[in-house]
């Protein structure tokens, strides 16, 4: 067994139909070696304040829905441990850049929206239809989206990304790193359609690269490479246009 | 159904919460000092079409005390902002072009092999500069 200690977990509380602004409120939790965040925020609710709200799902970073700031850090809850901290307190807080629905839970239906127009599905070439054969794909053509399909839409990139927060229009890494995991797909042949997206302003050109995306994602899917790579194939789009006649870019 | 109500904050001095965010800012703020380099370069050809006097005053301008500091720091502004483009780059490479480079070739190398052609040319313009100078 291992030993109980005790840490300050201080948590950012709002609940819209009392209170007019988000406020701090502390409690003592006591947890052992492999308590992660999220099961601290559970022996409150159990516990301690019945009132807390927080969203999770499955404890093991596959659900995407814990996610919240630690120490101004966006992480999984269920994926960060409180002996990390210890002694010190540790600050929790719903994930930056979002609106504040209640507690640690946010609103996450502007990224929805953004999600679904990037048209995040294979869309086949018509009168490509291989029945029920199965496609084909080389490990290098798997290799070329692999990465980008890791996303579990946790939006640790978003709270992470200073230029969603001064201008939430910018469609954001992980909507813009799922757009790319489709054109990157072989058996697909949408590009076209989600050319509008990338060539946009609040596209891949409201990205000025911090960076930082890259560096929270739990899953290394690297929005920050999918989005620059995009640049060059917006680039590229730009001038080709000039050049190809019209209605079939 | 109703919208509950929301509230989101806001992004007061967004900068002072990660300190690579302000190494970003850092690196923005080197290529403004980039662009005023040109800016000055600029006025140096202008005054050479305006006339032989024109640039020799311009020309004078490069070698005072206070010129020699600010070259000084240009050229420290000049260095960061480039390492950190070399930085980035690997990113814009598609994995196509990867593919072709030799196992174990990561972006890291990709980095190395870059910073070390813009050191080598770097240096030949170097050197062509100063013999056209003298
Ligand atoms: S890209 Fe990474 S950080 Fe962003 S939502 Fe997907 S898994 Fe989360
Ligand atoms: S609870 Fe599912 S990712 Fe943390």
């Amino acid at each position: 067994m291992s030993q109980t200690r005790t840490i300050v977990i201080e948590c950012l509380r709002f609940h819209p139909e009392t209170d007019e602004a988000p406020y701090y409120q502390s409690y003592e939790v006591p947890f052992t070696e492999e308590m992660s965040v999220l099961e601290g925020l559970q022996y409150i609710k159990d516990h301690l304040d019945g009132t807390l709200t927080f969203r999770w799902s499955c404890r093991m970073a596959i659900c995407g829905s814990c996610g919240c700031m630690v120490n101004d850090e966006p992480v999984l809850s269920c994926q960060t441990f409180l002996r990390d901290y210890h002694p010190a307190r540790i600050r929790v807080e719903p994930l930056a850049h979002f609106p504040i629905l209640r507690d640690l839970a946010i609103d996450q239906t502007d990224f929805l929206a953004k999600l679904e127009s990037v048209h995040p599905y294979l869309i086949p070439s018509t009168g490509d239809d291989p029945g029920d054969q199965p496609r084909h794909q080389t490990p290098d053509q798997v290799q070329d989206y692999l990465g980008y399909a890791q996303c579990i839409n946790c939006l640790l990139c978003y709270a992470a990304c200073p230029q969603y927060g001064l201008n939430d229009a910018f469609t954001g890494p992980a909507a813009l790193a799922l757009l790319h995991r489709y054109n990157a797909d072989s058996r697909d042949a949408g590009k076209d359609q989600r050319m509008e997206v990338i060539n946009a302003e609040e596209g891949v050109w409201g990205c000025t690269l911090v960076g930082e995306c890259s560096e929270v994602c739990p899953k290394h899917v690297d929005p920050a490479r999918a989005i620059n790579q995009n640049k060059i194939a917006s680039t590229q789009d730009y001038f080709l246009r000039f050049l190809k006649p019209r209605g079939r870019r | 159904m109703n919208q509950p109500r929301t509230y989101t904050r806001g992004m007061q001095r967004w900068w002072l919460r990660r300190p690579s965010y302000r190494f970003y800012l850092l690196r923005e703020g080197t290529s403004v000092v980039i662009a005023l380099y040109g800016l000055f370069l600029l006025a140096g050809m202008a005054a050479l079409a305006v006339g032989p006097g024109a640039f020799e005053t311009w020309r004078g301008l490069l070698f005072s005390p206070l010129s020699w500091l600010l070259h000084l720091v240009v050229l420290a502004a000049f260095t960061f902002h480039a390492w950190t483009w070399f930085k980035v780059l690997p990113l814009t490479v598609p994995p196509v072009k990867t593919r072709r480079f030799p196992r174990g070739f990561t972006d890291a190398t990709l980095n190395r092999v870059a910073l070390w052609a813009w050191g080598v040319v770097s240096l030949v313009i170097l050197v062509a500069a100063m013999r056209g100078l003298q």
